[in-house]
């Protein structure tokens, strides 16, 4: 299996290379034969090689410059997620894939247009939040952090339904985008750590069978205790 | 008269709260309620200095007044570190006069970087100090280059910036500006030509975002760098660390001055050098600068020294969430010769808000705990899962990682007669639960 991890040293805000690594163990764990490639602005990636590709979230301005490098693959990359290959993009990443991103000063940048979905930005606001979420692929809701300074309008498939925290935009329930096996969301840092389930989830896709899961104790438990410590504090809000 | 009652009803108030033991934002709070303008009523010193950054204001404000303090010089300052507006306030009323007049020779302003235009926006600043910028509480601030467009609102035209040239994205203030004081270090026998850090900040140009080069790395994205694009680079400095020796715990500044260290740590030594710089142009003599940083401890309860049975050990306040702070405490333990067990604890991931998000973990470089100088590894707290979880991604054998969910039960196990030495690395929020453990010395 190879795997790779786009943009790897400047969309790195959160921790988000975790994925790359919970990914890698899994399919390790699992069997697999997995190489890792870490490639960045200037390089040039082979897309189609590629079992997964992983893209993390940056700051607002880098976005920009990698955006630039970005557009060399959309066509690639178009091709690829219609092969139906993984591909999952957390933090403002995905926000690439739309039709554009409007800058805090009304700059309008094209972005690659695989999806008909845009992306404004504010100035000096940010809006963070603890999530908790479902999927409708996956038997328990997932928990993560939201950290953006954007809203994205547009989007018609929806991987997440927010049941405690934000989504796409202002008083949107529905967050991130799902199409076919590409999985792009708001959510940031190490979501496949902070979820075993959907790490498990996304492994299958590749391994084609319900991966052996036993290596992730820590992780199991950690997620529950996040799940109920973000649990309270809804029910606290629900309450206060 | 407006003003008169606003700093009387300032000055009731903060005497009342201080008697219950009260914080100091409340009577600045009631201040600018009762007259938004209020600072600018008032007449200020001669000398305003502000600091601000991610790390280290606190106790760079704390040394600066105790080098001008002991130098004759009256000083107000917010020494509880209430840096927002509010507490900025209550401080610059409770030194003024009830006709409006400080009548400190200097003013010294810790300012919380996200809010320090609001701060500003009355007060005229005759010097500004910014520290550093880090990954910090990003569930509250985002990012860097977010906390830089804040403070950049913040920089009025006429103020003397004094900042750090080490950090890239500090220097960026200073581009294209006239008479900037620099501080930094030159290369360090501390040193590394490669980076250690999971993630490097500096990686890309804060102008340009073409690839930077860096000739030498002090620590994380701290160094000497140059663009490879738009020329940007490290600006020559104006007070310099010309050398430090960490064994024997000495530094120097400006090729003359010696200062004996009393915590061996990086961190430290640019708080010094900031105040030493603060100090020098306020027209201290750097002798006697260097001669009251000598071994100078922290009143500030960031490093902490206690026994645990017969254990001995120490507390190094970090900050979660801020993983520059962490590598630094991890640092210190990994330079501890006689061998030292280590407590990290992770309970309430902040005191001032809630937050479930551990994402952090994964930028603190835990790999250097994988240090002949490292026995017991002690992970602790409501997410020690998301710790372990974090460790199991690193080379430390399992076998010297102990869970415990319960902070007591941490304190038990490490009260179990070994030798070595402790260190506990935990925040503010966490560090009430382990010194109730312990003996504090």
């Amino acid at each position: 299996m190879k795997l790779l991890h786009l943009y790897h040293d400047i969309m790195n805000l959160y921790g988000d290379y975790a994925n790359v690594s919970a990914m890698e163990r899994m399919l390790t764990k699992n069997g697999a034969d997995v190489t890792v490639d870490r490639l960045s602005l200037g390089d040039k990636a082979e897309i189609s090689d590629y079992d997964f590709i992983f893209i993390g979230s940056g700051t607002e301005k880098n976005q920009k410059t990698v955006l630039a490098d970005f557009m060399k693959y959309k066509d690639e990359l178009s091709e690829y997620i219609r092969a139906h290959k993984l591909l999952l993009m957390t933090g403002n990443s995905f926000e690439m894939l739309g039709k554009s991103v409007t800058d805090g000063h009304g700059v309008r940048y094209d972005a690659l247009g695989l999806y008909n979905y845009t992306t404004v930005e504010f100035t000096g606001k940010r809006i963070t939040a603890d999530i908790i979420c479902t999927a409708s692929f996956l038997d328990k809701p997932l928990v993560g952090f939201i950290n953006k300074s954007s809203e994205i309008f547009g989007i018609s498939d929806s991987l997440f339904q927010t049941k405690f925290g934000v989504g796409d935009s202002e008083g949107f329930h529905t967050e991130g985008i799902w199409d076919r096996n590409f999985f792009g969301t708001h959510l940031t840092g190490p979501i496949l750590i902070k979820n075993p389930h959907f790490l498990a989830s996304l492994a299958s896709l590749l391994l084609g069978r319900e991966p052996n899961t036993d290596h992730l104790t820590y992780e199991q438990k950690g997620y529950e205790t996040t799940l109920r410590k973000l649990s309270e504090r809804e029910q606290a809000k629900t309450e206060g | 008269m407006k003003s008169f009652l606003t700093i009387l009803i300032c000055k009731l108030l903060r005497f009342a709260g201080r008697l219950i033991g009260k914080g100091s934002s409340m009577p600045g709070q009631v201040a600018l309620r009762l007259c938004p303008d209020i600072l600018k009523r008032i007449e200020l010193p001669k000398y305003v200095v502000a600091i601000t950054g991610s790390n280290g204001k606190t106790s760079t404000v704390e040394m600066i007044a105790h080098i001008l303090t002991k130098s004759g010089k009256s000083v107000a300052w917010n020494r509880e570190g209430s840096n927002q507006i509010e507490g900025v306030t209550t401080m610059v009323l409770s030194n003024a006069t009830l006709s409006g007049k400080v009548k400190s020779d200097i003013m010294l302003i810790e300012s919380d970087e996200r809010y320090a235009k609001k701060t500003f926006k009355y007060i005229d600043i005759t010097h500004y100090v910014i520290t550093n910028l880090y990954r910090d509480q990003l569930t509250r601030n985002g990012h860097p280059e977010f906390v830089f467009e804040a403070i950049a609102e913040s920089i009025k035209p006429d103020t003397e910036l004094i900042l750090n040239a080490d950090d890239p994205l500090v220097s960026v203030f200073g581009h294209d500006r006239e008479g900037v004081i620099w501080f930094g270090a030159d290369e360090l026998s501390t040193d590394t030509k490669e980076l250690i850090s999971v993630y490097n900040d500096g990686a890309y140009c804060p102008i340009c975002k073409a690839p930077m080069k860096y000739s030498t790395h002090h620590y994380n994205h701290i160094g000497i760098y140059e663009c490879t694009s738009c020329g940007y680079h490290r600006e020559d400095t104006d007070y310099t660390i010309t050398a430090v020796d960490m064994n024997k715990g000495v530094l120097e500044i400006n090729g003359k001055y010696h200062i004996s260290l009393a915590l061996k740590s990086l961190y430290n030594i640019y708080n010094i050098l900031a105040a030493f710089t603060v100090a020098s142009l306020i027209g201290v003599d750097g002798e006697k600068i260097a001669q009251e940083m000598n071994d100078y401890v922290l009143k500030n309860g960031r490093v902490i020294n206690f026994t645990l049975g017969e254990r001995k050990g120490t507390l190094l306040t970090s900050k979660h969430e801020n993983s520059v702070s962490y590598d630094h405490s991890i640092r210190v333990a990994c330079a501890c010769e006689q061998g030292a067990d280590v407590l990290i604890i992770v309970d309430a991931i902040s005191r001032k808000y809630f937050t479930g998000d551990t994402s952090w973990l994964w930028d603190i470089d835990f790999e250097m705990l994988d240090n002949k100088n490292i026995g017991d590894i002690v992970l602790a707290g409501t997410y020690v899962n998301d710790l372990a979880a974090r460790f199991s991604y690193t080379d430390i054998p399992q076998e010297k990682i102990h869970l415990f969910e319960d902070i007591d039960k941490a304190a038990e196990y490490l009260n179990n007669g070994r030798k070595e030495y402790i260190y506990i690395i935990t925040c503010f929020s966490d560090k009430e639960k382990i010194l109730s453990e312990v003996e504090v010395i």
